[in-house]
Parts: C-alpha cells; sequence; structure tokens
C-alpha cells in the first residue's frame, strides 16, 4: 500500500470531511481505485466512488474472429480465473452449436473447476485477505482488539490447534505465519489437481466446446483423489479458523456487523452443470439450470426472487451514465427475440455494441471504464452483487433447496456439507447458514462475505468426491469418450452461463457467416465496482463503502484505512488495479488524468 | 469505435480464422486416432501398437481400459 502524504490545508481543521483515495488497490489484480470522503468526527465513510483505469475491449476485437477461438482468447481476460472464462465461453459455443460434451467430459470440466474453486479461494483468503487480519495488522490499526485477542481462548482449538485467537493472528502473518504457508502449499496441489483435469493452469490446454482433450484413464482421477483427501484436513481447520477468527471481532468490537453493510442483493449464475439432465439448448434453459450443482438465483432481501436462467438471462441490462462510452441505443439489434421467443432489450448483452470514448476522471460526471450491469426486475434496475461469490452461491443453494447429493445439500435455511475422514481429522459435517444480525434481519457485510469463502472451499471438495465417483464409474465400465463433433453454424445466438471464482459470470454470443458478430463478458467485478448509473444508483462497493462505521484506532494522521480494505477486499475484486492515498483538506490541487493502459503501474 | 482515431490495421480482424487444409480438431477422424472406437470405447491399440491385443481384457464381459 503506498501512502501519499497528507496534503497541508489550512483549512484541515474546520472540515469534517477528508478525502481519502486508494489508488490502486493492492493485494488484487487490476486498476480499482476507491475514492471516499471521509467523516473523522462521526466515525464513517461519507462518499464512495469507485473507478477502474483500464480499458480491455475484448468485446471489440472478438468481433470477426472464428467462434471457435472464443474460449482461448477470452481465457486472457483474467490471470486467476482464466479456466472459468474458459468454460463459460464454451457452455455459449455450446448452445450456438447444438451439442452436449459426453456425461464424462463434463465430469473433468467439473472436476477441473472444483480444483479452481478451492484454489483461488484459498490463495485469496489466507494469503490476501487475512493479512487484514493478521497480527501485524491488528497491532497497528485496532491495539485494543490484539490485547484481547490474547487472552480469548479460540472455542475450534481442538480442530486447528492454536491456543488463543491471537496465536491465530499471528498465524496469519505474511510470509511467516504456519497458516500462511500451509495456504501456499495447498494452493500447489489444488493447482496440480485442476492440471490434472483441464491441462494448465490457468489457461487450460485441454478444453474444447464439445468436450476436453484430457484422456480419461483411471490414474487421471486416482492422481486427483489423493491430492484432494491430502488437502481435506487444512480445508476443514480453514472453516474452524475462520469462524473463530470472524466471531471474535463482532465479539471484540460491537457494531462490526455494519462494516462493508449491503442491501442484500446477491446474483449467482450457477455452476457446475448436472450431465443426466444439461443438454445446452436454449428452450431447456429453465430445468438444466435449476439442476446445476450450485443453484443459479437472484436475492433480494434474503428472498429468492427467481432461480430460473431464461429470466436471469432476459433481465440483463447494461446500463451507462458514468462510463467513458457512447450509448449505442441507436445502432442496429443483432437479436430481437430470444429462441423462445421473448423480446430482448436493447441494453441486453447480446445487442450491446462498446464504443469507447476515452476522457478525463471526473466524479461528478463519467469516471470509470466499467459500466453497470444491472438486473431489471419489472420495476428496478437493481445493482446486484457477488458478495465475492462464495455467499451468494451458498445462499442461492440454500434457498433453492435443490442440490441434494450425500456430500452436499441445500437445505432452505442454509448448506450442509459432509467432508469424509482425512489424515489427522475425522469425517466432518460442516454446516453454512444464511447470516442473521441480531435483529434477525439477513446480512451480507465484508466479514460474511469473508466467512462464506472458507466454507465453499470445503463445498468445493465434498462435491469433488461426487464427480470422482461419477468420473470413475464411467471409465471403469469403459466409457472413454470425451468429445463431440459439431459443425459451426452460419447463424447462431448462444449464451453461457457459469460462476468465475469471485461470482456471476456469462458470455454472450452473436455468430454470423460463422464469425463471431458479436460477443459480451459480464464476469462479476463490472457487477460489483459498477460506478453510478443512469438512474444514479451506486455500483456495490460504492454502496457498502458509504456510510460505513470506521473503527480502527488511528486517526486521520496515520489512517491505514482497513476498515475500508475489508470491505473492498471482501469483494474478491479483480480488475486488472492498485494503492496510493493521500488525505486532505476536501479540495482538489490537482487533477490527474491516468493513462488508459494503467501506464503508471507499469 | 466512436471518435477515437486509429490506424490502418496490419491485418484483417478475423485472420484467425480457419485456414483451408489444415485439420479441424472438431471434425473427429477416426482413422487418424487408433484405438478409438465410435461408440467411446476405446481399446489397447489406443496405447501401444506393439502387441496390441495382447492388452487386451481376456472376457468379453470385462471393461477394456487402456493405460493411456
Amino acid at each position: 500500500m503506498t501512502a501519499t502524504e497528507p496534503r497541508s490545508s489550512a483549512r484541515q481543521e474546520e472540515s469534517e470531511l477528508v478525502e481519502m483515495a486508494w489508488d490502486p488497490i493492492t493485494r488484487i489484480i487490476g486498476n480499482l481505485g476507491i475514492y471516499t470522503k471521509i467523516d473523522f468526527k462521526n466515525r464513517q465513510v461519507a462518499e464512495c466512488h469507485s473507478t477502474s483505469s483500464l480499458f480491455r475491449g475484448y468485446s471489440v476485437f472478438m468481433k470477426g474472429k472464428d467462434p471457435r477461438d472464443a474460449g482461448f482468447i477470452t481465457t486472457r481476460i483474467c490471470g486467476i480465473c482464466g479456466d472459468n472464462h474458459t468454460t463459460c465461453s464454451h457452455y455459449a459455443q455450446q448452445m450456438a452449436y447444438g451439442i452436449k460434451p459426453p456425461p464424462l467430459a463434463e465430469a473433468i470440466v467439473n472436476l477441473g473447476e472444483a480444483a479452481e474453486y478451492m484454489f483461488d479461494h484459498t490463495i485469496f483468503q489466507d494469503n490476501m485477505v487475512f493479512v487484514d487480519f493478521c497480527e501485524a495488522m491488528v497491532k497497528e490499526t485496532n491495539p485494543s482488539v490484539l490485547r484481547r485477542a490474547e487472552n480469548a481462548e479460540a472455542p475450534n482449538a481442538e480442530i486447528h490447534g492454536f491456543r488463543t485467537i491471537a496465536d491465530i493472528m499471528r498465524a496469519f502473518n505474511p510470509f511467516e505465519g504456519s497458516f500462511y504457508k500451509e495456504a501456499l502449499w495447498v494452493s500447489r496441489v489444488t493447482r496440480e489437481m485442476f492440471c490434472i483435469m483441464e491441462g494448465r493452469h490457468v489457461h487450460p490446454s485441454t478444453m474444447y466446446p464439445g468436450g476436453v482433450g484430457t484422456m480419461p484413464e483411471p490414474t487421471t482421477f486416482t492422481d486427483y483423489q489423493s491430492r484432494l483427501i491430502g488437502i481435506l484436513d487444512f480445508v476443514k481447520k480453514s472453516v474452524a479458523v475462520n469462524d473463530d477468527v470472524f466471531d471474535f471481532f463482532y465479539e471484540a468490537l460491537p457494531g462490526y456487523e455494519e462494516v462493508g453493510r449491503r442491501r442484500v442483493l446477491l446474483g449467482c449464475w450457477g455452476a457446475w452443470n448436472n450431465s443426466d439432465v444439461c443438454d445446452y439448448r436454449y428452450e431447456t434453459m429453465n430445468d438444466w439450470g435449476k439442476s446445476m450443482f450450485v443453484t443459479p438465483g437472484i436475492i433480494v432481501d434474503g428472498r429468492l426472487v427467481t432461480n430460473n436462467l431464461v429470466d436471469i438471462n432476459l433481465g440483463m441490462r447494461i446500463l451507462l451514465g458514468s462510463s467513458f462510452y457512447e450509448d449505442w441505443v441507436n445502432e442496429e439489434p443483432f437479436v430481437t427475440h430470444d429462441p423462445l421467443g421473448n423480446p430482448v432489450d436493447m441494453r441486453h448483452p447480446w445487442n450491446q455494441t462498446t464504443v469507447p470514448v476515452p476522457q478525463k476522471r471526473d466524479f461528478d460526471s463519467n469516471y470509470s471504464w466499467v459500466m453497470s450491469p444491472r438486473w431489471f426486475d419489472g420495476q428496478d434496475h437493481l445493482a446486484l452483487d457477488t458478495g465475492g461469490g462464495p455467499i451468494a452461491r451458498l445462499w442461492s443453494t440454500a434457498l433453492s433447496g435443490r442440490v441434494d447429493t450425500p456430500y452436499v445439500k441445500g437445505t432452505g435455511s442454509g448448506v450442509r456439507i459432509a467432508l469424509p475422514k482425512s489424515d489427522q481429522l475425522p469425517e466432518m459435517t460442516l454446516e453454512w447458514k444464511i447470516p442473521h444480525d441480531k435483529e434477525g434481519r439477513p446480512l451480507s457485510n465484508a466479514l460474511e462475505r469473508d466467512r462464506a469463502r472458507a466454507y465453499f472451499v470445503a463445498y468445493s471438495a465434498a462435491i469433488a468426491f461426487y464427480f470422482l465417483e461419477h468420473g470413475l464409474e464411467r471409465v471403469r465400465a469403459g466409457d472413454t469418450k470425451v468429445f463431440t463433433d459439431f459443425e459451426v453454424p452460419d447463424e447462431a445466438v448462444g449464451c453461457g452461463f457459469h460462476e468465475a471464482v469471485r461470482g456471476l459470470l456469462s458470455h454472450h454470443m452473436v455468430i454470423k457467416d460463422k464469425k463471431i458478430a458479436n460477443y459480451h463478458p459480464y464476469p462479476p467485478t463490472p457487477w460489483n465496482a459498477s460506478p453510478r448509473d443512469s438512474y444514479g444508483t451506486p455500483g456495490p462497493y460504492e454502496d457498502a463503502v458509504q456510510n460505513t462505521p470506521i473503527f480502527e484506532e488511528n486517526g486521520p494522521k496515520n489512517f491505514k484505512g482497513v476498515d475500508i480494505m475489508r470491505t473492498v477486499r471482501s469483494f474478491d475484486p479483480c480488475l486488472p488495479c492498485g494503492v496510493h492515498m493521500y488525505l486532505g483538506g476536501g479540495q482538489e490541487l490537482k487533477k490527474l488524468h491516468s493513462p488508459t493502459f494503467g501506464g503508471i503501474n507499469g | 469505435m466512436g471518435q477515437i482515431r486509429v490506424g490502418k490495421p496490419d491485418v484483417k480482424v478475423d485472420t484467425s480464422t480457419h485456414v483451408p487444409g489444415i485439420h479441424e480438431g472438431n471434425k473427429g477422424p477416426y482413422h487418424k486416432q487408433p484405438g478409438h472406437n465410435k461408440d467411446g470405447t476405446a481399446d489397447a491399440r489406443r496405447s501401444t501398437g506393439i502387441y496390441p491385443k495382447r492388452h487386451n481384457p481376456i472376457l468379453k464381459i470385462m471393461p477394456n481400459i487402456p493405460p493411456g
């Protein structure tokens, strides 16, 4: 984190609002900047803007390309969840080509994606998020909390082996702590598991539309299985450690529920297709969407609005308002009706045309390269967030109650996860419960987003056993078919719905003359980091940071902004963003125009 | 591209489209993949070209699981 000196100003004493900015934010990928005004008298954030100085333009240069290349190009969108893009692109292509991969190929893709969730959540949670909760950080920001942690017994000590909460915090210390180092080892093993299934991490080399090129040998599955069992101890300990630390924060800092709290507006597009049901046809998308092993869903104020993928698809709207683009409503639409005959809006990704207009950042008008994706429920354009992924996935699966396997079960009020016996720890059944505050209202805040991440690693590990059993059953029966032949049609439309590690992911494709006429990937961060839209609705980061209380004990002079960082990082931000920080008296001294390609960050 | 001034492209935007004469992987040429059967099964010829039949299972009811 780079911090610039506080700007000297004669009016600083009188001003209640102090401007602070973190641009770029560290420990995440990309060019995310968070610009805030902090009211130190009332100890809360008064205003927040989230901005990105990076233009990618995938939707611009995908036009005219061979649709079969889409998965290999779009995987480069991200350096950590690229395979989610490959998978999603192949889902969209399989719909456009009218094909269904063989069940064994689906099992291999599902196993690869499960390994990716385990890898990415572990490295982000334990090596990045926990730095905000480690002994070194808490000593600087909240020394009284650390003193209390020294004497606080850890309730799950018999599982993870740390006697006090302060012991856990010491284990989180970067580069030195035992938990930090163990997490690095686990992220290596889970990446090996990924490579067994998808060939290479993070841009898969053995995944194609129509199937996979992975040789389905018995050892492919047993190699994966032995590694999976090897990390189970860590997965079980990790859940216990997360519960202990986050419960301690609620106890030590009453009111911490409000940090990063936002109205529950969660979206999940579902993950892991069920090969028994899924045929990739748009007409049956509602049925196969509901049979996914993470049920898609939109949750508003704790209630499930829909889990029908067709409704989810048709409700998507891409709004402008504060983004550096020209509107496309006067362009020719690509898709006026979906394959079921429903009208498709001009602001839907199928009809979007990206027209970039580079300009200066101005917080009163346009200030970000991110557009504002919203979901239209018939009345309002909802600014859905993904909560970093896991909380939305668990919540949606819990409320739908459709996932019912021996390992994972949605119960209506939570998700039950059964993990088999491992090296040191016995068989365990974990339960993630829908979080509520003390008044019983549904709760989506920084700590609950982080907690859900640990549970989702357990979820992925458990469901991977289910995929392994199904894959091995087919191999033992002599089935080795992993690919379906296809022809590229002259004209077609396709959409893919998947979960990137940090939340919902969709790819929308239109093919004309066997080439891509329009292609729009919508990963989670445009939803989370979106700026104010044309209706003035702030994006989720802005909304979550605005009015968040400040618990840090430091004053403006040596302010770290740890509560704000915990809020932003709880969303698992991933704009290809970073942090310099300045304090000021509320007036701009100089306006700098950030270069389009984030040149100052190298 | 809106109002942005751009240079003349060096290559056509669809350069990566299929080049005639190069084999397309999505066609599934079984004659080039010995040991792979059309019904989705495989036999020992997939793993080895040396006396492959000797490596097949000894009974018909047994599944053929070549080692890769």
